[in-house]
């Protein structure tokens, strides 16, 4: 199946959003509170850029590319900046655990919706790389969940975390704003509703869940959004093509 | 002590629960607590290229790798906190409050991608072999059962490090020389990480902790390691190094312990930060850690 412009980028959006989420997860190996979250968050950011290849590799297939490494890491740092399609929750610099925490539950909320909206996919491969993610999804949530079970029980805790929520809310406006292609992916038969339509439900799990309202704005006006980057990108794709960019002709 | 040292030359294995000499308690809980301190350090260490490793699979390979040495620290620390010495927590409090030991190169800061590769081939290799001969003769049955795993895991570390050092080797002159500063900054601190010539009395190899002297396991890795480096084109940064044809043997000359002696005063090259920046992330991380302990409403 050739892909559409529209189609080609409503993917991309969510290839670099696991690609950039992975990325940020693997930052807490070591330097998490304990060791046993040391571990947890390195295994979901495995996840996270396991699905990240996955997605690239789809896109490749459909633009008639064998998906060696070489041209998976191409797309994935090789493109101009204004050609990333990720939001900026996934860009969003890592300060403390708090919005690590946060952003953990919200994206992965998020993320869970997002590839039920795969499962029926008319596009190749899709369908079954949705039926995967989901099964790791659902632990990945669990893990979230088991931490706010307890944490925001506690009054220090509640208010960091509440303070890390109101602080993400731009930024998850802009994970759940219309996607650059999404109504095309939509036709075809690629996606099965636009991911915005979801807002309404994920204000109320992150009211159920925190116990606070907040207001997403998720309008049509936020449809512009992925395509500029914010200003944590640079640095952080530096970081990433620090070796990359030592010897563009080398191997590794 | 006699018996019991009789029990351990029959092949006598000590669990946990069973009675034990204090001296023999304290010095497997030591040897076990640096253990799992250094595979800790050695996690952090890596960390710091683990954003930058080229490549996405490549990224997943790297990052399960440091996922496996902190799994260790974490297994290791459990036995260790089981022989009711010291809890989980007070080990940890030891190695950030700069108390706790662990191996010398992991006071070193890797510079460069070539030093995270240099890593996994060289100090892996060398971890490997000393963890092996831990667990060849171990009397102390936990430490053996764990040991069983980590070395069955580092010994794809291992092979993941020739792997890129293979790729290093056959691609650019950059490539080259990035890795041969690397094996010229981590070839003497991977030879030292089996320390000195083992002492006479050395009550770890006495009491079937140890199985093989110091000297035997180094010598073993300089004879492997120097023609692997030199059949690669690279040098060995040591000027008297020579091979002699009659006893069919590499000699790398007189080793300068020095610098391992600095690693154990904690004044290694990156102790100070390794250390300091780990004491920062547990202190900026502490509210978690007591509200998990007290998860009651306040």
């Amino acid at each position: 199946m050739r892909l559409t412009a529209g189609t080609r980028s409503y993917l991309l959006a969510f290839a670099d959003d696991e690609h950039l989420m992975g990325q940020q997860h693997t930052e807490w190996i070591g330097v998490a509170p304990f060791l046993e979250e040391d571990l947890a968050f390195s295994s979901i950011g495995q996840d996270e850029l396991g699905h990240a290849a996955m997605l690239y590799e789809v896109i490749l297939d459909a633009d008639g590319v064998s998906p060696s490494d070489t041209a998976i890491d191409a797309l994935a740092y090789r493109r101009s900046a204004a050609d990333y399609r990720s939001c900026r929750l996934v860009e969003y610099r890592n300060g403390d655990w708090a919005t690590a925490l946060v952003r953990h539950w919200v994206y992965d909320t998020v993320e869970q919706a997002r590839w039920g909206l795969l499962e029926n996919s008319t596009m190749s491969g899709l369908a079954g790389l949705a039926a995967h993610a989901t099964r790791e999804e659902s632990f990945h949530r669990l893990h979230a969940n088991t931490l706010l079970d307890v944490l925001l029980q506690d009054g220090e805790a509640r208010e960091r975390i509440l303070s890390a929520l109101h602080r993400l809310e731009t930024q998850i406006s802009g994970l759940i704003a219309p996607i650059p292609g999404e109504n095309e992916a939509v036709s075809a038969g690629v996606a099965k509703e636009r991911l915005c339509d979801f807002a309404p439900e994920l204000e109320a799990a992150i009211g159920t869940r925190f116990g606070v309202c907040i207001r997403l704005d998720a309008g049509e006006a936020d449809a512009e959004f992925r395509l500029a980057r914010s200003e944590d990108f640079g640095p952080l794709m530096a970081r990433m093509r620090e070796v990359l960019d030592f010897d563009p002709a080398a191997t590794w | 002590m006699e018996s019991f040292e009789a029990f351990l030359d029959d092949g006598g294995i000590v669990e946990v629960d069973d009675d034990m000499p204090d001296r023999y308690r304290r010095a497997v809980f030591s040897f076990i607590e640096m253990h799992a301190n250094s595979e800790l350090m050695g996690g952090l260490t890596e960390r710091d290229w683990i954003p930058k490793t080229p490549g996405l699979r490549h990224k997943m390979a790297v990052l399960a790798k440091t996922q496996d040495e902190i799994g260790h620290g974490h297994l290791l620390y459990m036995i260790a906190a089981d022989m009711g010495i010291k809890t989980r927590e007070e080990m940890l409090e030891d190695l950030f409050a700069g108390r706790g030991r662990f191996h010398n190169v992991f006071h070193y800061r890797a510079e460069t991608w070539g030093d995270q590769v240099a890593i996994a081939f060289l100090v892996d290799a060398a971890a490997l072999a000393s963890q092996q001969a831990v667990f060849k003769n171990c009397s102390y049955g936990p430490y053996k059962r764990i040991l069983k795993r980590i070395i069955s895991e580092e010994g794809f570390h291992m092979r993941l490090g020739e792997d890129r050092m293979m790729r290093i080797a056959e691609g650019t002159e950059r490539q080259r020389r990035m890795f041969q500063d690397s094996v010229d900054r981590w070839f003497w601190p991977s030879l030292q990480l089996f320390g000195p010539d083992s002492r006479p009395d050395d009550e770890l190899l006495r009491w079937y902790i140890k199985s093989e002297r110091n000297e035997v396991l180094r010598d073993r890795w300089v004879q492997k390691f120097v023609p692997l480096l030199i059949g690669y084109g690279f040098t060995i940064p040591a000027p008297d190094l020579r091979y002699d044809e009659n006893e069919r043997r590499w000699d790398v000359g007189p080793i300068d312990w020095e610098p391992l002696e600095r690693t154990l005063r904690q004044g290694g090259p990156d102790s100070a930060r390794r250390i300091g920046e780990a004491a920062e992330n547990w202190q900026r991380t502490a509210w978690v850690r007591r509200a998990l302990a007290d998860p009651v409403p306040r």
